[in-house]
């Protein structure tokens, strides 16, 4: 996949030319490529002054930001504290199974990611599958998971 | 600078204020053991928990790390009480269960009286090494060198340094000072002849024009010249023979 420079640059450009941009500019690298570019990471590195290795320890740092490409949908299993309780790690091994991979990583047709995070701030519905981050799933029944899961192309 | 009183043990002291009580303490030859702390840093990062001290003021007593922490008149510090005992145990028990294998933490839990982690060891490969994630490298690296050529990367427990995209850093300039600075000796730096091999890279070492000793990596040279403008043949000899 080819990352379009000027894409980057525009991103970068969007932003004021100062390290609180940062965060700003890696988030939305992560949502127009999917991943966090190195190239991208790079052209912030030179525009903004930044050293590089102070921008790759921001990118590893967030759990929302993926430095491999991610697959056409992401599915994240909140193992926050009400969530671990409620069961995240067997509906974590479910959903493992059933796409037939580990968590980080992305299915063989490239359709999904599966990751596992800290907490996703909607305890109340434990435990939460969130896809795409915006599709929030009570995760009461591992069938009913899914089956909207399903619903992905 | 403001002179200040402070008690350290029952005895009085006189500092300056805004000094670390880990600093005054030493300057007076009272002993806390630390790990990430360095006096070349302006930030301690505070984050071994080795230093512990109890500090009292106004009747309240609280324990604080005294390498960040910044003296002020009529505070009363004990270096050494019960309560400052045993954290300092769990807190070293911890570091022991992380790095099993770090000569100074296995000599640090032995101070302490401890014998074996209750802790759970982690016995993959990937976590047996020394690092206790103290961020000193990095900040040396920064601050010190200048060059920031590594960084803390990832979280919680696989917390540890490394370089940009985990690939050779070209900003590094081989310097080492972060092997030097390493309180656990964490960072592998390995001399060969006239090769400097550290972070994955191979750094070419100037050899001395008097012992013929291979001293400095012409990187660091280069970086030296670049920064502070000092002639380059002050290199031509090491430091013995300057």
């Amino acid at each position: 996949m080819g990352i379009d420079i000027r894409k980057i640059d525009e991103i970068i450009e969007s932003y004021d030319k100062s390290e609180e941009s940062l965060l700003a500019i890696l988030q939305d690298f992560q949502h127009t490529f999917r991943y966090v570019p190195e190239e991208g990471m790079k052209r912030v590195s030179e525009i903004l002054g930044i050293p590089e290795s102070k921008i790759y320890g921001v990118g590893t740092f967030y759990k929302a930001l993926s430095l491999k490409p991610v697959g056409r949908h992401t599915c994240k299993v909140c193992t926050g504290t009400a969530c671990h309780l409620k069961g995240a790690h067997t509906l974590t091994d479910i959903i493992g199974r059933e796409l037939d991979i580990e968590p980080g990583e992305t299915t063989k047709d490239g359709r999904f990611t599966l990751q596992t995070v800290n907490c996703v701030g909607a305890c109340a519905l434990a435990p939460v599958v969130m896809v795409d981050d915006e599709d929030y799933y009570e995760g009461s029944s591992p069938q009913d998971v899914l089956k909207n899961l399903r619903k992905y192309k | 600078m403001e002179k200040i009183t402070i008690k350290i043990n029952g005895k009085d002291i006189e500092a300056l204020k805004d000094q670390s009580v880990l600093e005054v303490a030493r300057e007076n030859g009272i002993a806390i053991p630390a790990l990430c702390s360095h006096p070349e840093i302006e930030t301690q990062a505070g984050s071994c928990r080795v230093c512990l001290v109890e500090v009292s003021q106004n009747g309240r007593s609280r324990v604080v790390t005294s390498c960040n922490y910044p003296v002020r008149g009529g505070i009363e510090v004990r270096t050494d009480t019960d309560l400052v005992r045993r954290i300092r145990k769990g807190v070293v028990e911890l570091l022991l269960s992380r790095t099993p294998d770090a000569p100074v933490i296995q000599k640090l839990a032995r101070e302490n009286g401890i014998e074996g982690s209750r802790f759970f060891v982690d016995e993959a490969e990937h976590y047996r090494n020394r690092c206790i994630a103290c961020s000193l490298c990095t900040q040396v690296c920064e601050e010190v060198v200048g060059v920031s050529a590594i960084s803390m990367l990832d979280r919680g427990r696989d917390k540890a340094p490394g370089t940009p995209y985990l690939k050779p850093s070209q900003a590094c300039i081989g310097c080492g000072a972060c092997a030097y600075a390493c309180p656990t000796e964490a960072i592998s730096m390995i001399d060969e002849g006239e090769v400097r091999k550290i972070w994955g890279r191979e750094f070419k070492m100037l050899t001395c024009s008097v012992c013929g000793k291979p001293y400095i990596p012409e990187a660091q040279v280069e970086w030296i010249v670049k920064t502070t403008g000092k002639d380059r043949s002050f290199f031509d000899k090491c430091p013995d023979h300057r």
